[in-house]
C-alpha cells in the first residue's frame, strides 16, 4: 500500500483487486464458487434431461408457477446484485461509508426475494403441491430450496460486510468485500438460470 | 510460530502413519463396505424388499466379511483426524477451537459408519430366519443412517478449511483451493437432507447427487487432504527439528 493511500485509510488496488489481483475476489472463495456452480450447472442438466424425456408435465407443471413473481425476484437478485458492484468500487476507491450504505442497500433489497420465495413457497403447500408431486416439482423445490440455502448464507456474509466496513482495515476489508460481492452475483446470477429454465423454458401447457 | 512451544511430540514417524489411516479407511471404506456390502451403487430406495433380501441371503459371508472389516477399520478415520489435529495446532496454536471441532467431527464420523454397518452385519447374520421386509428395513436403516450422519463429517471438514485458512505462512500447509473444497465438500452434504423423501430420481439413495456426485467428492476428499497433510509434517520436521 503506497504511503499516502494507507494514511487515508485507502486500499492501493487502482482499478484491480485487492492486493493488485486480477482475480475478482479471493482465488479460495472463487474455487468454492466455480466448484458450487459446477454442481448446479449439473442440476441444470438433470432439469433438461427430465424435461425433454417428459415434456408435458414439465409444460402443464410450470403452468401452476407465477412468472411475475420469477421476474420480480430476477429483478431484485440484479439490482442487489448491482449495489454491491458499486458497493466494491466505493470500497476501491477508499469511500467506506459509501460501500457500506450500498451494500445496506444490497441487503434491503435481496431481503424482498426471501419475501416472495416464502410466500410462493407457502401458496404451492396451500395448493397441495409438494416436492413429492411430480418430477417437475421435486427438481423446482430442491432447485429453489438449495438456492435458497445459498441466499441465506449470503444475507449472513453481507451482514458481515456491514459489520466489517463499520471499522474498515484496508485491503483485509476490500478483500472480504470483493469476495463477498462474488459469493453475491454468484447468488443472483444462479437465479437468472434457474428463473427461465424453471417458469420458462420449454413453454406451459 | 516456536514450534517447540506448541509440541514436545516429535514422533513424525507416528504422525504420518496416522495421516495415511485416511487412504487406509478410503480404501477399506470402498472394497469392503462398498463393493463386498454391495454399496456402490446401492439397492435402489424403489426396489421390491424380495431383491435385497436375496442378495443377504445368497451373499451373506461376503457381506458379513465386508462389514467385520468395515467395521474394524471404520476408526481409522479418527486417527487421521487426530493427525491432521496435530498438523493445525502449527497453523493455529495449541487446543484452538476450530482444530477440537476437526478431530471431534472426525471422531464422531466413525459413529455412523460402525452403526450402520451393523445394521447390515445383522442383516447378514440370520438372513433365512428373517422376514424380507425386515432385511429390507435394515438395509434401510442402514443407508438413512450413514446419508444423514453426514452433519459430523461436515463439522470435520468445514473446521479444517476455516482453521487452514487462517495459515499465515508465505506457502500455508494446505493452499486456499483445498480448505475452500473442504468447506465446500461439508457444505454439500447438505444435500443428503433430500435423501429420505424420494425412493427414485437424482436425490434418491442411489442417484445421481445423493450417491454418485456426494459419494465420488468424499472418496477423493481424504487422498488431497492426505498429500498436503504429509507434506505439512516434512515441513513441520524441518523446521522444529527432531
Amino acid at each position: 500500500m503506497s504511503e499516502l493511500a494507507e494514511v487515508q485509510g485507502k486500499p492501493d488496488v487502482g482499478k484491480s483487486g485487492a492486493g493488485g489481483s486480477a482475480l475478482p475476489c479471493d482465488s479460495g472463495v472463487l474455487f468454492f464458487i466455480c466448484a458450487d456452480m459446477g454442481m448446479f450447472a449439473l442440476f441444470f442438466l438433470l432439469f433438461t434431461i427430465g424435461q425433454v424425456s417428459d415434456p408435458e408435465t414439465y409444460r402443464a407443471s410450470r403452468a401452476m408457477l407465477d412468472p411475475a413473481i420469477g421476474l420480480a425476484n430476477t429483478l431484485i437478485l440484479i439490482v442487489s446484485g448491482w449495489l454491491v458492484v458499486r458497493a466494491v468500487e466505493a470500497g476501491r476507491a477508499g469511500d467506506w461509508a459509501g460501500a457500506r450504505l450500498r451494500v445496506i442497500m444490497a441487503l434491503v433489497i435481496g431481503s424482498g426475494f426471501a419475501f416472495l420465495k416464502v410466500y410462493e413457497y407457502a401458496h404451492k403447500f396451500g395448493a397441495g403441491i409438494t416436492p413429492l408431486t411430480n418430477e417437475f416439482f421435486t427438481y423446482y423445490f430442491a432447485f429453489t430450496g438449495i438456492h435458497f440455502l445459498h441466499f441465506a448464507i449470503g444475507v449472513g456474509v453481507l451482514l458481515v460486510t456491514i459489520s466489517k466496513l463499520r471499522k474498515p482495515q484496508g485491503e483485509a476489508t476490500l478483500a472480504w468485500l470483493e469476495s463477498a460481492g462474488a459469493y453475491w452475483h454468484m447468488v443472483d446470477l444462479l437465479w437468472v438460470v434457474l428463473f427461465p429454465l424453471l417458469y420458462l423454458a420449454g413453454g406451459v401447457a | 510460530m516456536d514450534g517447540t512451544k506448541i509440541t514436545t511430540d516429535n514422533s513424525y514417524g507416528a504422525w504420518k502413519f496416522c495421516a495415511w489411516n485416511g487412504m487406509i479407511f478410503m480404501g477399506v471404506f470402498i472394497v469392503f463396505w462398498g463393493i463386498m456390502g454391495h454399496n456402490i451403487p446401492p439397492y435402489a430406495g424403489s426396489l421390491e424388499a424380495e431383491h435385497i433380501a436375496t442378495y443377504f441371503r445368497d451373499n451373506r459371508n461376503l457381506v458379513r466379511l465386508g462389514m467385520v472389516i468395515s467395521m474394524t477399520f471404520a476408526v481409522s478415520y479418527a486417527v487421521w483426524g487426530i493427525s491432521i489435529g496435530k498438523v493445525m495446532d502449527f497453523i493455529l496454536g495449541r487446543d484452538h477451537l476450530l482444530t477440537n471441532l476437526q478431530v471431534w467431527g472426525a471422531g464422531l464420523t466413525v459413529v455412523p459408519i460402525l452403526v450402520s454397518s451393523s445394521f447390515w452385519l445383522t442383516g447378514s447374520y440370520r438372513p433365512d430366519a428373517l422376514p424380507t421386509e425386515t432385511l429390507q428395513l435394515m438395509y434401510d436403516m442402514a443407508w438413512l443412517l450413514i446419508d444423514l450422519g453426514y452433519a459430523v463429517t461436515s463439522v470435520q471438514m468445514i473446521a479444517l478449511g476455516a482453521g487452514c485458512l487462517r495459515d499465515k505462512r508465505d506457502v500455508p500447509f494446505f493452499p486456499k483451493w483445498v480448505c475452500w473444497y473442504s468447506i465446500w465438500v461439508g457444505f454439500m452434504f447438505t444435500a443428503e437432507c433430500l435423501m429420505p423423501f424420494f425412493k427414485d430420481g437424482a436425490f434418491a439413495r442411489q442417484g445421481i447427487l445423493n450417491f454418485w456426485i456426494e459419494f465420488m467428492i468424499f472418496f477423493i476428499y481424504a487422498p488431497i487432504i492426505t498429500y498436503y497433510q504429509l507434506k505439512a509434517i516434512n515441513r513441520i520436521r524441518a523446521e522444529v527439528g527432531d
